[in-house]
């Protein structure tokens, strides 16, 4: 638990407001994110959401 | 009490963001694009029920050839749907479907531009009109192993050094890939766990999954606590390219590779293991972090068997013969290796800021990761995600990327050994074997004489029998892995995009996304050194998403004003809709109604051919299906369609309907060889192998009003004038194959009409207590003469009638008949096609069909998800009588979704 | 972990019940410094006037998703008892008081909506969840605080005020 001991903050629920905004979602565009990685993944060798060994599977083109 | 604290107070459902319960879906779709590496970013679940459909385009740019003309580059289409459902308060259902079909040239090799194959223009009539893939080459090389040029186009010898790597480029048809996904998730009040599992189907790869997760909140959900674990099994069944694969060599996979159906068939199998963990921040009332760290072990078949190196042999005793002269190096390709063991590790940071002037959100991201290939890559993205009001938002995005080479990667290796020589013994002799009797050897002996093991002298029918003993190269002498995949090259990319979002009323969505992607070898962080390989791509994409709040349970009468969510139409009364497979068949009541819905029809061809009401022999179908010219040789084994459609339905006035149909298609067969049919001819087109074709992507559109012409109680009348736009491509070539041509794809395998249509129909439905039925007249007229490909589809008539029964409030049973006048093609293609079998002659299209339909039609009454109504149907074919030769119908499914709003 | 849940689960309404009896003399004390407000900033009835009935207070906001779908529910509790003696309070906590009021010209409810603009109120009952609930007998007790909404709760407190109203 003392995982918030690093930001300690003290925010109080009214406060949230802006946190609370769907532009502030972690993932505002999760369809778009979506497609965006499969393809980057079909291209590149990092992990993202597929390796690139390509060809197959991953639909890698 | 002390804030910062996870407390002893009432646990609640506190919906106060920043970290709100994973998002499912997104969560999901990420685990189940094969796993490794995944770093699942939790987003929001907004705590809405919702349907998503979304299409998008994928076109790369060409690579460079260096002059050498270009193959067409790859793109692709992709189809996904995905929804999220509550099935209790706390319980959440997703899933989600995706499609892609893909097409275009891919690199399988890298060379020296200065060999004398690659990518080897061909000529018609002295003009270069195309470029084929030479897998096997010779090179000239200086004494320190330069390469020496020549020109691309004529493969002329320059006579200067030229150090230039290029891509050896070779085209694909199409090739469809379906994924599927499946999740359950519960959330406590500060606590959450999902488990998800799905698999993807393609040709040659087939790959399941499963992953489990879970949240923990603290600190009032200041602080969430993440961690996730996956893993994937793939089997992999590459089919290897029957025109290429005599110039592979693939000795070190002989053990995987078996023949089937003609084609030869590398099998390999992988799996791959990925834990993540994570945490995510408030900072302030404006600020919040997320750190995740990843790991991915993969054991098993990682190469893509489809790339080789290109290795070039040089004979030791040539380069080592003290002259000057150019040495010749032979250019081979081995299918690449890679090591069957990749541990990878993924830090991944996101920082969000709100930006209160602007009532913006600042995105920024760093991803580090690193592996024992050597790949290590950072990733800084920022996206800026702006409201504008009225429902609108903006979001541009900038991404940057950079990679580090696999430790095996090169472009091209050098051997120092000879590719493959003749065997001697340790007199010098060269051996021979009789390929009748492998065991027996023999050896020459002078220019023309060959002894047997005893030294006798054979005689000349067995010397002419004989065949030389090669021995290869050794491949220890090799690396133990090596790749030319430009993926595991150093690069950087850039990239930069705009998602464009509007809310519409009734919780319905649009989205529009569109990014430009640039891979440059320069742009590496400690730049690199194949230009070579760079390319570019775009994406463009278009989504609808609809809110489905669930019905709250609340007593009946008077709720005020609901807030945001829609009024459900569960207390209407519900007309009721016809079988599945009838389109444009009933209409919305009330000004300002709004129907989703989703249709899928799948078709199925197969079995005998037939020639009118009848089976036909083959030897007939050689003789008469094609034309005198060209006799028939091939003919389908099946055919299935398969047909994505979206139906958008809005009521401007009582009386009046408009409706927007987007269609995906997506179609596969096979064929075989007729017998009786003449041999195969050099030049001429001939398909090989086990694999058959697929096509699949955008088709046409479909928009139409309705007219309600009688409306009494028990008895509707309505009609619908309707049009096709040509959306759909009707270009679809097959491959170049040994040197020919593939041309177009059949007429039935192309994707749309490619002429604008007209489709009028006129529909009477009536029921009574537990009875209904309804008739139906439809039509198809083709408005255009011809379409892009020279050609134009019959005209279609179909009058249909049906009655259904009431087997409880929810469901109908119903049955149907139809009879259908197809007309046949008009006009033919003006663009080259192979007229290999009856289906690429236009007289072999079209007939009369009478079909028998048994469906069932159910909506879900009350509770949670009233209101959704579901079809299906299935149509059975009776009787045909096709025009010409055709393959027998074999029956279709229908099924529907709808929703209205 | 398992055991460490198990723990919570023990603990937690244990000392929620503490809690409650903590949090019953709390109003006494948080009346003087709580100074509820219309929206528009002229002082409204303070919570002493309320003694005798049965009172749901809810603190809400206009960004949060749950507080919206609870309004539905809060209205009909409205309707159905106001003449037993149940009075509905909604006390707002947008910092934006604007963003209150769009979201009531949009979403109009017939219980009484407050604001509590130096948050005296909310932190003086020690709100830790948006939104949250608190359901006080006629005697001025805090007998039950609800954390969040969600829309299968709804018959759960519709039982639990019924039979605070039943209460002389």
């Amino acid at each position: 638990m003392g995982i918030g001991g690093t930001g300690c903050v003290n925010i109080a629920p009214w406060e949230r407001g802006n946190l609370a905004k769907p532009q502030m979602e972690l993932d505002p565009h999760p369809l778009q994110s979506e497609l965006q990685s499969h393809n980057y993944s079909s291209r590149e060798a990092a992990p993202s959401h597929k390796s690139s060994s390509g060809g197959g599977g991953c639909g890698c083109y | 009490m002390p804030p910062c604290q996870g407390g002893n107070h009432q646990l609640g459902a506190l919906e106060a963001p920043p970290v709100k319960s994973r998002n499912t879906l997104h969560a999901l779709t990420s685990a189940a694009l094969v796993l490794p590496g995944l770093l699942i970013i939790p987003g929001h679940a907004t705590g809405k029920d919702r349907i998503n459909f979304q299409y998008s385009r994928y076109q790369e740019g060409e690579r460079n050839l260096y002059g050498a003309p270009s193959l067409k580059p790859i793109s692709a289409d992709v189809l996904h749907g995905s929804g999220i459902f509550s099935l209790t308060d706390r319980t959440k259902f997703s899933f989600g479907y995706t499609q892609d079909t893909w097409s275009g040239a891919t690199p399988v090799t890298t060379t020296p531009l200065a060999t004398d194959g690659g990518n080897r223009p061909y000529f018609n009539n002295g003009v270069v009109v195309g470029a084929s893939p030479l897998l096997q080459s010779n090179v000239l090389l200086d004494r320190d192993l330069n390469p020496i040029g020549r020109d691309p186009i004529t493969k002329q010898s320059l006579g200067v050094v030229d150090t230039r790597s290029v891509m050896v480029m070779s085209s694909a048809s199409p090739e469809t890939r379906r994924q599927a996904t499946f999740g359950l998730s519960h959330e406590w009040n500060e606590a959450a766990i999902n488990v998800a599992g799905g698999f993807s189907r393609e040709r040659d790869y087939k790959s399941s999954f499963g992953s489990i997760g879970g949240r923990l909140d603290f600190n009032q959900k200041l602080t969430s606590v993440k961690f996730n674990g996956g893993y994937t099994h793939s089997e992999i069944g590459a089919i290897l390219d029957h025109d290429s694969s005599p110039y592979i060599t693939k000795t070190a996979y002989l053990p995987q590779i078996v023949s089937r159906g003609g084609s030869e068939i590398l099998q390999g199998n992988r799996q791959d293991w990925v834990a993540n963990v994570g945490v995510s921040q408030v900072l302030s009332k404006n600020a919040l972090v997320d750190l995740n760290i990843g790991y991915t072990h993969t054991n098993g078949f990682q190469e893509n068997p489809y790339k080789t190196m290109s290795i070039i042999f040089i004979d030791p005793a040539e380069l080592n013969n003290g002259q000057s002269d150019l040495i010749t190096g032979k250019v081979r390709a081995l299918i690449e290796q890679r090591p069957d063991i990749r541990n990878q590790v993924a830090l991944n940071t996101k920082y969000i800021h709100y930006i209160s002037p602007f009532n913006a959100a600042l995105h920024l991201g760093y991803r580090l990761s690193v592996d024992d290939w050597g790949v290590n890559t950072h990733t800084f993205d920022a996206n800026w995600v702006q409201p504008l009001g009225s429902g609108w938002t903006l979001t541009p995005r900038i991404r940057y990327y950079s990679q580090d080479a696999a430790s095996f990667y090169r472009s091209y290796l050098f051997s120092q050994q000879v590719f493959q020589k003749q065997a001697v013994d340790n007199l010098g002799r060269e051996i021979f074997f009789n390929p009748k009797n492998p065991n027996e050897q023999y050896f020459r002996e002078g220019f023309f004489n060959y002894v047997d093991q005893n030294g006798n002298l054979i005689d000349d029918a067995l010397s002419r029998e004989l065949q030389a003993k090669f021995i290869s190269f050794d491949a220890g002498k090799l690396p133990e892995n090596f790749s030319s995949d430009h993926r595991l090259a150093g690069f950087g990319a850039l990239s930069g995009g705009v998602v464009l979002s509007k809310m519409l009323a009734k919780g319905v969505a649009l989205e529009t996304g569109f990014e430009y992607y640039t891979r440059a070898s320069s742009m590496q962080i400690g730049s690199g050194n194949n230009s070579f390989a760079d390319f570019d791509y775009y994406v463009a994409n278009a989504a609808i998403k609809f809110d489905i709040e669930p019905t709250t349970s609340l007593p009946m009468g008077g709720s005020s004003g609901s807030s945001q969510s829609h009024l459900h139409s569960s207390s209407h009364h519900h007309h009721k809709i016809p079988p599945a497979g009838i389109m444009f068949g009933h209409m919305l009541d009330k000004p300002g109604d709004f129907m989703m819905g989703y249709r899928f029809m799948y078709n199925w061809t197969g079995g005998n051919m037939m020639q009118g009401a009848h089976n036909v022999a083959d030897q007939t179908i050689v003789d008469q299906g094609c034309s005198d010219a060209s006799p028939c040789r091939f003919t389908p084994t099946f055919m299935n369609m398969r047909m994505h459609m979206l139906d958008i339905m809005y009521a401007p006035t009582k009386w009046m309907n408009v409706m927007l149909m987007p269609t995906f298609m997506d179609m596969d067969m096979n064929l075989r060889r007729l017998s009786g049919a003449p041999p195969p001819v050099p030049g001429v087109h001939e398909h090989t192998g086990a694999a058959g074709h697929e096509t699949g992507a955008v088709g046409d559109t479909y928009f139409s009003s309705l007219v309600k012409l009688i409306n009494i109680p028990g008895h509707r009348v309505h009609m619908n004038l309707g049009l096709s736009a040509p959306t759909g491509k009707v270009d679809i070539e097959l491959r170049r194959m040994a040197k020919i041509d593939g041309g177009l794809i059949h007429f039935g395998m192309q994707l749309g009409s490619g002429t604008w249509d007209f489709m009028p129909s006129l529909t009477y439905t009536g029921e009574k207590s537990r009875w209904s039925w309804g008739t139906q007249l439809s039509g198809v007229k083709r408005l255009e003469e011809k379409n892009k490909s020279g050609y134009r589809l019959g005209d279609m008539f179909q009058a249909t009638t049906w009655g259904g029964y009431d087997l409880t409030h929810w469901l109908t049973a119903s049955v149907r008949g139809a009879y259908t006048l197809q007309g046949a093609v008009h006009r033919d293609f003006d663009v080259f096609n192979a007229r290999i079998g009856p289906m690429d002659f236009p007289a072999n299209y079209g007939g009369q069909f009478w079909d028998i339909g048994l469906g069932l039609n159910a909506i879900i009454p009350g509770g949670r998800f009233a209101g959704n109504r579901f079809g299906f149907e299935w149509i059975q074919p009776v009787r045909n009588d096709f025009n010409g030769f055709q393959l027998d119908r074999k029956g279709s499914l229908a099924a529907t979704w709808s929703y209205q709003f | 972990m398992i055991k460490k849940m198990k723990l919570l689960f023990f603990i937690i309404p244990v000392l929620s019940l503490f809690a409650t009896a903590l949090l019953a003399e709390h109003l006494e004390q948080v009346s003087p410094s709580c100074a509820l407000t219309t929206l528009d900033g002229k002082p409204a009835h303070d919570l002493q006037e309320l003694k005798g009935k049965v009172v749901y207070m809810d603190f809400w906001a206009s960004w949060c998703p749950p507080c919206v779908q609870s309004f539905p529910f809060l209205n009909q509790l409205d309707h159905d008892l106001k003449d037993k003696g149940l009075h509905v309070i909604g006390i707002n906590l947008d910092e934006k008081i604007s963003d209150a009021e769009d979201f009531l010209a949009k979403n109009p409810v017939d219980f009484s909506i407050v604001a509590d603009p130096s948050k005296q109120c909310a932190k003086g009952l020690e709100v830790m969840a948006m939104p949250t609930s608190y359901l006080i007998d006629r005697k001025g007790n805090v007998r039950h605080i609800h954390q969040g909404f969600r829309p299968g709760e709804s018959e759960e407190l519709r039982a639990l005020i019924t039979q605070l109203v039943m209460e002389p």
